[in-house]
């Protein structure tokens, strides 16, 4: 790849369901590419395709056709077992209902992905240390999930998803769960790891409000962005 | 540590620290678990212990000679002539023989007797052997734990260490009455908890007299220099009747009848064993499809982490085989402080009552607690598989 290609290259990109026996084509040739660096804000109404594609450029999904590229990664021509190696090294998820595992405390659950990496324990440590000192839950690690607010839960889900440095960052709904001044605070954090730390964002959401913290907001509808423009 | 044992690991802690949220059907698949090996354990046991009761009385060194066509001691029947032609035999054919060249034997003859121990209780039937004087040191590891042996001509009678515990009247000194008269008891003997200790010893002509069976005898014992003399001890037997004969060791005698009953025990034990396994195992399968149910979310979102399916199902797998683990560990623990030791009786192959302990040995607990591995680790196949099949969509869509 060189550093004029786009960090996210989508090309052709189909993808359908059946249901009841009725096939239902969710996108039909669909193109997007989005650079190193950005924030992007995807919008749209139920049923428009933004978990499709965010569960697609997560290696979650697969498209049944056209091409799917992240870095240097084709993820249309991954098995299961490789994307799931894949995300492991290359992306986070934050989930709009934080998605913690209750029996595991604040550094327990950061710590998840690192497990996934030839690290030691005290090196291991020493990162959780570091992210939720970035996410401000410095001295909350044998916190378990139940004893946090919903807003504490999100920044532990977000410094899940930036422990092992990825570079890609994807949320669904990251404050769908949360009230306004919780979500100001994640969307600030988000817009922080974006322009301090450099990673590239794409976030799913219903809340306008949100999507303005995004360099860009696209407008799915039926498939296709009808609408793409710089946030305000 | 691999990357996949590590990953294995880390999701059997997350399913293991999530249990008490199953705790109701958790526990209900370790019970059943456990109900089943404890059963199995119990049939085993006794198995086990009615074998070890048998065994414990065969040494391979002495030789029961019978008559007859037959392998066992009742039915059995050696003509005097037969006896007198052997003894009169000069020359080693395998037999030990005392300092005064004779052969180191006892006739015997087994009678088996009605007994009731008390009033408004079941009649037992309980064996009376008639023997010669020489018939207790023809017998291995027996040793007189009280009293002396029975004399010659005398309506006396040695107790069995089984009989004397099990059964009121035959404290030393006591008169029992057995069949139309009365004996005396003077003493008692051991041999380590095997099927002589449910056996009542007496003087051979006061037996036959008793009991009108003069000049009867059913088996012959004979010391062997060792185990290998029996062939030529069977090759003498070939021409001294017209009665065939047969020697067989004492040790194999008592192992045939013990594994045949052995075999009817377990006979009955085995499948109710497997029966109730088969349940136990619908029950452990519904038990870990309702653990992947409720660990849809955990489990999708450690894949979406990135995760692999090869340890989402080998912690499904895990969890099932380790409360599988726990219920065997409980079932083998029940059987082992409700069962060893316990005094049980059946009837041996003399038709008399022979009392035994069940035995909770070690390859009892080893078989018993495989049958619960086994029903965890076929429970679990099912939804270790559905684990990995799990839609990862279901974690993006999660409710709290």
């Amino acid at each position: 790849m060189t550093n004029t290609q786009p960090y996210i290259s989508i090309r052709h990109l189909q993808k359908g369901y059946k249901i009841g026996g009725e096939a239902i084509s969710i996108f039909d040739g669909l193109d997007l590419d989005i650079p190193n660096g950005d924030f992007v804000a995807i919008m749209g109404p139920s049923g428009s395709g933004k978990s499709t594609l965010l569960n697609m450029l997560a290696g979650i999904d697969r498209p049944d056709a056209g091409e799917l590229r992240i870095g240097n990664s084709y993820l249309n021509q991954m098995g299961e077992g490789a994307r799931a190696s894949w995300r492991a090294h290359n992306m986070g998820i934050v989930f709009q209902f934080y998605n913690l595992l209750p029996m595991l405390n604040a550094a327990e659950n950061v710590e998840l992905p690192l497990l996934l990496k030839p690290l030691s324990a005290k090196d291991r440590r020493d990162r959780v240390r570091k992210v939720l000192d970035l996410v401000g839950l410095s001295g909350r690690e044998r916190q378990y999930p139940s004893m946090m607010s919903g807003g504490q839960q999100q920044r532990v889900g977000i410094a899940r998803a930036i422990v092992s440095d990825p570079g890609l960052l994807l949320c669904d709904e990251p404050t769908g769960d949360l009230d306004r001044k919780s979500a100001d605070d994640v969307l600030q954090m988000l817009r922080f790891l974006n322009q301090e730390l450099g990673k590239t964002i794409i976030m799913v959401t219903h809340d306008p409000e949100a999507a303005k913290y995004a360099k860009r907001v696209l407008h799915l509808d039926k498939g296709n962005f009808v609408e793409e423009k710089r946030a305000a | 540590m691999s990357n996949h044992i590590k990953q294995t690991f880390i999701m059997s802690r997350a399913n293991l620290f999530s249990l008490p949220r199953r705790l109701a059907i958790s526990t209900s698949m370790v019970l059943s678990v456990a109900l089943v090996v404890a059963v199995l354990a119990g049939f085993l046991a006794m198995s086990k212990g009615f074998e070890q009761a048998l065994e414990g009385a065969g040494s391979s060194d002495i030789a029961v000679v019978l008559g007859g066509g037959t392998n066992q001691e009742m039915g059995s029947d050696i003509p005097a002539d037969a006896i007198r032609n052997l003894q009169a035999m000069s020359g080693d054919f395998g037999v030990t023989r005392d300092a005064a060249g004779s052969l180191i034997a006892s006739r015997e003859i087994i009678v088996t007797i009605g007994f009731t121990p008390e009033a408004d209780t079941l009649p037992r039937t309980l064996a009376l052997r008639g023997m010669d004087a020489s018939g207790p040191l023809i017998r291995d590891g027996v040793t007189l734990s009280d009293g002396r042996l029975f004399r010659p001509s005398a309506r006396e009678i040695v107790v069995g260490a089984r009989i004397a515990a099990d059964f009121p009247g035959f404290e030393i000194g006591e008169t029992v009455r057995l069949g139309a008269l009365d004996w005396t008891v003077v003493g008692h003997f051991a041999s380590n908890g095997s099927a002589f200790e449910s056996e009542i010893w007496a003087d051979l002509e006061t037996t036959r007299a008793a009991f009108d069976r003069q000049g009867q005898v059913q088996s012959l014992r004979l010391r062997l220099h060792d185990a290998s003399s029996l062939s030529s001890l069977n090759v003498q037997l070939q021409n001294i009747s017209q009665t065939r004969l047969l020697a067989v060791s004492e040790a194999n005698l008592y192992a045939a009848q013990a594994g045949r009953t052995a075999d009817i025990i377990q006979l009955f034990g085995w499948p109710l064993a497997l029966l109730m396994a088969i349940g136990a195992t619908a029950g452990a399968l519904n038990t870990m499809m309702s653990s992947v149910a409720d660990r849809t979310v955990e489990i999708a979102t450690l894949r979406a982490l990135g995760f692999s399916r090869l340890s989402a199902c080998l912690a499904t797998w895990f969890e099932a085989i380790a409360l599988a683990c726990i219920g065997a560990v409980l079932g083998i623990l029940a059987s082992w402080l409700g069962f060893n030791g316990w005094q049980a009786s059946t009837v041996g192959a003399n038709n008399a009552s022979i009392g035994f302990q069940l035995s909770v040995t070690g390859d009892v607990m080893l078989n018993a607690g495989l049958l619960g591995l086994a029903i965890g680790a076929l429970g679990g196949a099912i939804p270790a598989f559905a684990a990995t099949r799990l839609p990862l969509t279901a974690a993006l869509r999660a409710s709290g």
